[in-house]
């Protein structure tokens, strides 16, 4: 397995989000989470490469562990612990729901940054990369356009070969597409189809249920900060065992009954 | 996959109602043009009248324009020390604001303390303070047996000016660097984590350069008030304007004359400053597109 998850907590104030989460992925896998808005799915996304503080459990990705706990938080503000929680967050990458591109950097300078700043890759080694990553999601031709002249669907590509050209281990998608105008979702989608088939190892959390349906090799339903049920797609998008799984999904048909 | 592309503006079909809004726009622009003619005119009336008034109270121009140069060669005086003082603050600002959003104790507690000193006390007083409070210490230590360290304490007028001017602006610009800093996003800092950056490089890479675009105005802004603050060191005796304006007045009876060359000239360099800055602004608000 490539991540491992064992007991998650997180507090936000008195607010219980995460309930105590035991996930394992193996390599080469495509999670998709669902579930609805509060539910926690995001902020288990987010306490995986600890862009929120996880208030208690242990993450290993890729042989680097972080425990987290109660007595134990005060060694993540040492030199020590954030050398942990910084290598935990290169063997990660993330996509966000508003794309986060840096406005001041072209294409090419966003893809780059990280292999410059952060690998301290070569200049030119760095460019070689980055061109082969926006070649991947199809924006070469946009290579020295700032964010403010992209479509919300070539910033999302951009921002998905800014984490391509770390190459992580795991790939992360927090809602890849909610931002986006409808006729934009497909190119996105098209290119994450594209990194499952190749074996990228993914956690998506999405609303996109055709695209769970496809390409997931297992969706994860999260309720309440607790994991309700996963399984295939077939199992948990056509037979769901839980009662709440079930209306969840529900929502989602409602409108679509006649025409299937 | 399909490639989308984003709308110019101004790339549309050809329009054969085009020349309405070529006339909508010519006549926008004379509007505006007849509207700051008019405001204008307005200036030039009223200070027309108020010259008008002063020779009527029988003010002395020869003694205007036989003593206006000793006050103009202020002006390099009064442009350096205010361009040494913003620069220095330039730098004590970013990193109070540095202090203060910081995690670490110390640092916070230091640049906290920093600011509501400074900005709790009149710089009238701080010029004082460092020109004739601090050489009192310098004394002390010399008399201690440190002559080194004691001399440091006795600076020249300019000196004790340009550090008054700088600690005192570095401090309002501190929240000036702390706004434009917390003006970014937090997506921002999230994609710059989520990389791999440290604390410094999220600074430097990311975060500091955007926010310098919100920053860099508000220096040029800082850099006209302290034009005007920085006649508060003829004080201590600092041959800029107001110091060589008011001693012209004292030594001939002739404030009135001698304060109003001070105050035209604070004038012209604000206006000049002002648009520099403007042009500067304009600048920076094109950056990100070409």
């Amino acid at each position: 397995m490539i991540i491992n998850v064992e007991n998650l907590h997180k507090w936000f104030g008195m607010l219980h989000v995460l309930r105590g989460i035991d996930l394992t992925v193996e390599p080469q896998e495509v999670v998709v989470i669902i579930g609805r808005s509060g539910s926690g799915k995001s902020t288990l996304l987010r306490c995986l490469n600890f862009l929120e503080e996880p208030s208690a459990g242990t993450i290993t990705i890729d042989g680097q562990t972080v425990s987290v706990g109660l007595r134990m938080r005060t060694s993540l503000h040492t030199r020590a612990g954030r050398q942990q929680i910084l290598a935990l967050r290169l063997k990660t990458g993330m996509v966000f729901q508003e794309f986060n591109l840096f406005p001041h950097m072209t294409a090419l300078e966003n893809v780059v940054e990280g292999l410059v700043t952060v690998k301290k890759i070569p200049k030119e080694q760095a460019i070689t990369i980055g061109e082969q990553c926006l070649a991947k999601v199809g924006l070469s031709d946009k290579r020295d356009e700032h964010p403010i002249r992209l479509s919300g669907g070539q910033k999302q590509r951009v921002a998905i070969a800014r984490v391509l050209a770390m190459e992580p281990k795991v790939m992360m998608f927090d809602e890849p597409t909610s931002a986006l105008d409808p006729e934009l979702i497909g190119e996105v989608l098209e290119v994450m189809l594209q990194l499952a088939q190749e074996g990228a190892t993914m956690l998506v959390v999405t609303h996109e249920m055709g695209f769970a349906r496809e390409v997931a090799d297992r969706i994860i339903y999260i309720d309440e900060g607790q994991i309700v049920e996963a399984g295939p797609p077939q199992q948990i998008l056509s037979n769901p065992e839980d009662k709440r799984t079930a209306a969840f999904l529900r929502t989602f048909t409602r409108f679509e009954r006649g025409t299937s | 996959m399909s490639v989308d592309t984003v709308r110019q503006p101004g790339a549309t079909t050809a329009d054969p109602d085009l020349s309405m809004g070529l006339e909508l726009l010519a006549a926008q622009n004379r509007a505006r043009l007849i509207q700051s003619a008019k405001v204008g005119a307005v200036w030039v009336a009223l200070v027309a009248l108020m010259a008008a008034t002063l020779l009527q109270l029988r003010i002395d121009l020869p003694y205007i324009a036989g003593h206006f140069d000793y006050v103009v060669q202020g002006v390099l005086t009064t442009l350096w020390i205010s361009l040494v003082s913003i620069s220095i603050a330039t730098v004590l600002a970013l990193f109070g604001a540095l202090g203060r959003l910081s995690a670490n104790s110390v640092a916070q507690g230091v640049s906290g303390l920093y600011v509501s000193v400074i900005r709790g006390t009149p710089l009238l007083v701080q010029i004082w303070l460092i020109h004739l409070g601090l050489p009192q210490i310098g004394i002390e230590l010399i008399g201690l047996g440190f002559p080194r360290l004691g001399e440091l304490f006795i600076l020249r007028a300019i000196q004790s000016g340009i550090l008054a001017l700088s600690l005192n602006y570095g401090a309002y610009m501190t929240e000036v660097f702390r706004a434009g800093i917390q003006s970014i996003v937090h997506g921002q800092w999230e994609a710059a984590r989520s990389l791999g950056m440290t604390y410094g490089q999220m600074l430097r890479r990311v975060v500091l350069p955007q926010a310098l675009h919100v920053i860099i105005p508000d220096i040029g802004n800082n850099y006209i008030f302290m034009l005007k603050d920085s006649a508060l060191v003829s004080v201590i005796g600092v041959l800029e304007i107001t110091c060589r304006a008011s001693r012209l007045a004292r030594r001939d009876s002739k404030p009135m004359e001698m304060l109003l060359v001070a105050a035209a000239v604070y004038w012209i360099l604000t206006i000049i400053s002002s648009w520099l800055q403007s042009r500067l602004e304009n600048r920076m608000a094109r950056a990100y597109r070409h």
